[in-house]
């Protein structure tokens, strides 16, 4: 078996055969001039990027959106993805960053603001004359479906004030930032499941998984910020206890992408990779052992599943799917396109806007060919549900509330718990 | 549980996974990455040259009894297997057909060389050099890695009689830089295919076949191709470039729908690297993730990873060889000074593309005292010993033939 070391990105460069499938398959060239392609802009370009080049000879690999198709295709396993974020880091440790990227990096910075109080941030930022300054500022896409802060604070208020079911099997959570600050919905269905299943949830200390940091070039920064959740989650990892994720593109850099990127293997993250889950990973693999209640309550309807570039890339197959087939009446229907677009903070840039909206078509046709009567879709990464409601008007909700629904836990349509509605 | 695990979703594995499909096997395919198709020309070679590269084959039918005892397709019902792709290719709306008279056809290669293949989808049937229609050759003036000129003057040379033309790239894209697949995504539309059209009016003779790049459409090919003839009133046909090659991606397309019709789950990006047997038998096999490695459970397998080019074979500096997912044995000479001839383009071919893993009868993996490795796996395509699918130009035709052939098998076991 290769070692992580054998597939370090650099190394791969030289595996590339120019055959172009990469480029063939890249959402984002297929619609603009801009991106030349995944095979020019990395292993071509990166050519030209070896040590003792003055600077980087090219800005568009700025228009790379990180959704990693190029790598999923690849057959020679250039990690493609990975060589453009080191050289859009390159670029960023050559000329800084622009502020509006700088933000982006801090969204758990923001929620943190935000989550003060909440109804005043979402009036101040989310109203036409802010979001068109905030484009015209600081080029931050006015359409684009930048969350909103949640009004019935975060969610790990709501965890220390909650009664836990105390047991000895445990799990930890981690929940990420969009889970705490903008839909702790997600966060509570994710707890109410896994106490359905017998286990108690304990909540670790946490912090940004660094991911907004890495797609923006910043790489000594997102630095400080893994090796901090490293160390918060060693104890956990230490003590085998499994820790699940419910934004699988935090599960997918804690696991993974950091340390690639960073160049960072070592036995603590060696620990941490075999440690984490996708909660619906989990979920499956509870399934496989016979763990997995089915005292399901029948769900009739259609539910237009589109599965993340950042859930593909975990390689994991598509264990959302696996699971939600369990639910009686439930008819989950699997869409082929290939990112939605927004990928990460890709879509929220206003000169990339259009270019993400016209990426998402292939996934908004698909959930609208599934009838007039759907009223969710869903996906394992917040940034894709947010990006399909925008383009569908859909309710976007995670694998994980719909299976908190179909168990008789969760009100889908209010994202509350039946035990907190009385 | 799944009756049946295929690793490979290249042209060997599909037809695997289809034939044991619709014997009614609950499969499944994992692969780690798009298979070979991508780079193929879209067409089936069954057998273009034997005993070396000096001689061409005229039928592939005629010759197939004198293939050696262990050649894949004296294992198999060859012929059979290409009949039983071409109904499917029909039924998929990307018909193939061959020459007349068991013959192979002869085409045009990207180069303007003539290439025996055995089968190939319809749109490249007007290329068939044993017509006599003058050709003319038009290129895209900015499209990159396709030439006419160099294509006509090299028919010419075979006395066959073409020219070459060009037409502007903004007829079909208002793009600068645009791959072959792009390229044909944009001929998608119908607008384009009109203009396209009128601009190859101009320009052709009559009495003259238009050859073009490979770059008719993909979702929409064959209405592409359709509109291309009726509007210039010529014959067309395509000529596979560089890769990506539309043909071959046309072709992987057609057979992944007619996978998913049939409920056969592909997932790709997953590389098999390990498997847990119990004694004989093969309880599950492992693929990397950014986690934990995934098990896959099924009561068979089957082994369609390619050849040393393609993957399932790997080898390092030192001369070691091995098949990449179950370590079979492997026919391979184990010094690296008996892998190769002197000459790069020696006719004989080398000995190193003959290697891979032996089967039986029944397409089951063997050892060097022909038992059966494990009691429930199979083998298919490029991974398999005894062929030179490079000398005998037998590829497709291979992978088809023992696709089939070890699909029937596992799915009957």
């Amino acid at each position: 078996m290769h070692t992580t070391s054998w597939h370090s990105v650099s190394m791969t460069l030289d595996e590339c055969i120019k055959c172009n499938i990469c480029t063939s398959y890249c959402p984002v060239a297929a619609v603009t001039d801009k991106f030349p392609g995944p095979k020019y802009a990395g292993p071509q370009a990166q050519r030209f990027r070896e040590s003792g080049q003055i600077t980087s000879p090219d800005v568009w690999v700025d228009y790379c959106s990180a959704c990693r198709v190029c790598n999923e295709v690849c057959p020679s396993g250039v990690k493609i993805a990975e060589i453009n974020a080191r050289a859009k880091a390159q670029i960023v440790h050559e000329r800084g960053i622009p502020l509006r990227n700088w933000f982006f990096g801090r969204n758990e910075i923001l929620g943190r603001i935000g989550n003060l109080a909440p109804q005043i941030a979402n009036l101040g930022f989310h109203n036409p004359v802010s979001r068109l300054m905030a484009e015209k500022i600081l080029g931050v896409a006015r359409h684009a479906p930048i969350p909103h802060w949640s009004t019935e604070g975060n969610f790990r208020a709501w965890f220390a004030r909650r009664e836990k079911l105390r047991a000895e099997k445990k799990v930890a959570y981690f929940h990420g930032c969009s889970t705490n600050y903008y839909e702790p919905a997600v966060g509570k269905a994710a707890v109410a499941v896994l106490e359905h299943l017998g286990y108690e949830v304990v909540l670790p200390p946490q912090n940004c998984c660094a991911l907004p940091m890495l797609n923006n070039g910043e790489f000594p920064a997102a630095e400080k910020l893994f090796r901090s959740n490293l160390k918060k989650l060693a104890p956990y990892v230490d003590r085998g206890l499994p820790i699940v994720g419910t934004s699988t593109s935090c599960v997918l850099v804690l696991r993974e992408e950091a340390t690639e990127m960073l160049d960072l293997e070592n036995a603590q993250t060696q620990a941490l990779k075999a440690g984490m889950w996708d909660i619906s990973e989990w979920l499956r693999e509870r399934l496989e052992q016979g763990e997995l209640p089915t005292d399901f309550r029948e769900l009739q309807m259609v539910v237009p599943y589109h599965v993340s570039c950042q859930a593909r890339a975990h390689r994991m197959g598509r264990p959302g799917l696996d699971v939600l087939m369990l639910i009686p009446g439930l008819d989950v229907r699997e869409g082929n396109a290939k990112c939605c677009g927004l990928a990460g903070t890709y879509g929220y840039k206003a000169e990339k806007y259009d270019i993400a909206m016209q990426v998402g078509e292939d996934a908004f046709r698909f959930v609208r060919a599934q009838g007039e009567g759907v009223r969710y879709v869903t996906a394992d990464s917040e940034i894709c549900r947010w990006q399909l409601e925008h383009g569908t008007q859909k309710l976007g909700r995670h694998p994980v509330e719909i299976l908190a629904a179909a168990y008789g836990l969760y009100d889908l349509d209010r994202r509350q718990l039946l035990a907190e509605m009385k | 549980m799944l009756d049946l695990i295929v690793i490979g979703a290249g042209l060997s594995g599909m037809l695997a996974a289809h034939t044991a499909a619709r014997a009614g096997a609950r499969v499944a395919i994992v692969s780690k990455g798009l298979g070979a198709l991508h780079w193929s020309a879209g067409t089936i070679d069954a057998l273009g040259y034997f005993p070396d590269e000096k001689t061409p084959v005229s039928s592939p039918l005629a010759a197939l009894p004198m293939l050696a005892p262990n050649h894949p397709y004296t294992l198999c019902d060859a012929p059979a297997a290409w009949r039983e792709f071409a109904a499917l290719t029909h039924a998929c709306g990307l018909p193939y057909a061959g020459a007349n008279a068991d013959a192979n056809l002869w085409l045009p290669s990207p180069a303007g060389a003539a290439r025996p293949t055995w089968l190939a989808p319809r749109a490249q049937l007007a290329g068939d050099l044993a017509r006599a229609e003058p050709m003319l050759i038009v290129g895209v003036r900015g499209m990159r890695d396709f030439f006419p000129e160099l294509i006509a003057e090299n028919l010419r040379k075979q006395n066959h009689a073409a020219r070459a033309a060009f037409v502007p790239l903004e007829v079909i894209t208002a793009r600068h830089d645009s791959n072959s697949v792009q390229l044909a995504h944009a001929l998608d539309d119908p607008a384009r295919q009109l203009k396209l059209a009128r601009e190859l009016k101009k320009i052709v003779q009559r009495g003259e076949r238009i050859g073009l790049p490979a770059i008719l459409g993909l979702d929409n090919h064959p209405n592409a191709f359709q509109t291309l003839e009726a509007e210039t009133g010529a014959a067309i046909f395509e000529i596979p470039t560089l890769p990506p090659s539309v043909p071959g991606i046309r072709l992987n397309d057609a057979l992944r729908r007619e996978l998913h019709r049939l409920g056969v789950r592909v997932d790709v990006n997953m590389d098999v690297r390990g498997f847990h047997a119990d004694g004989a038998r093969i309880a599950f096999v492992e693929s990397e993730t950014s986690g934990q490695p995934l098990k896959h459970r099924a009561e068979k397998f089957l082994l369609a990873t390619g050849g040393i080019l393609g993957g399932g074979i790997q080898s390092d500096p030192t001369g070691k060889t091995w098949e990449a997912v179950f370590d079979l044995p492997l026919t391979i000479a184990p010094n690296r000074g008996d892998w190769f001839r002197a000459r790069f383009f020696d006719p004989a071919g080398h000995p190193i593309f003959r290697g891979g893993v032996a089967v039986n009868r029944v397409f089951q993996p063997v050892n060097a005292h022909g038992a059966p490795v494990y009691a429930n796996l199979w083998a298919a395509g490029g991974v398999l010993a005894h062929a030179d699918p490079i000398l005998e130009r037998s590829l497709e035709g291979v992978a088809i033939a023992t696709g089939v052939a070890a699909g029937k098998f596992a799915s009957q076991a």
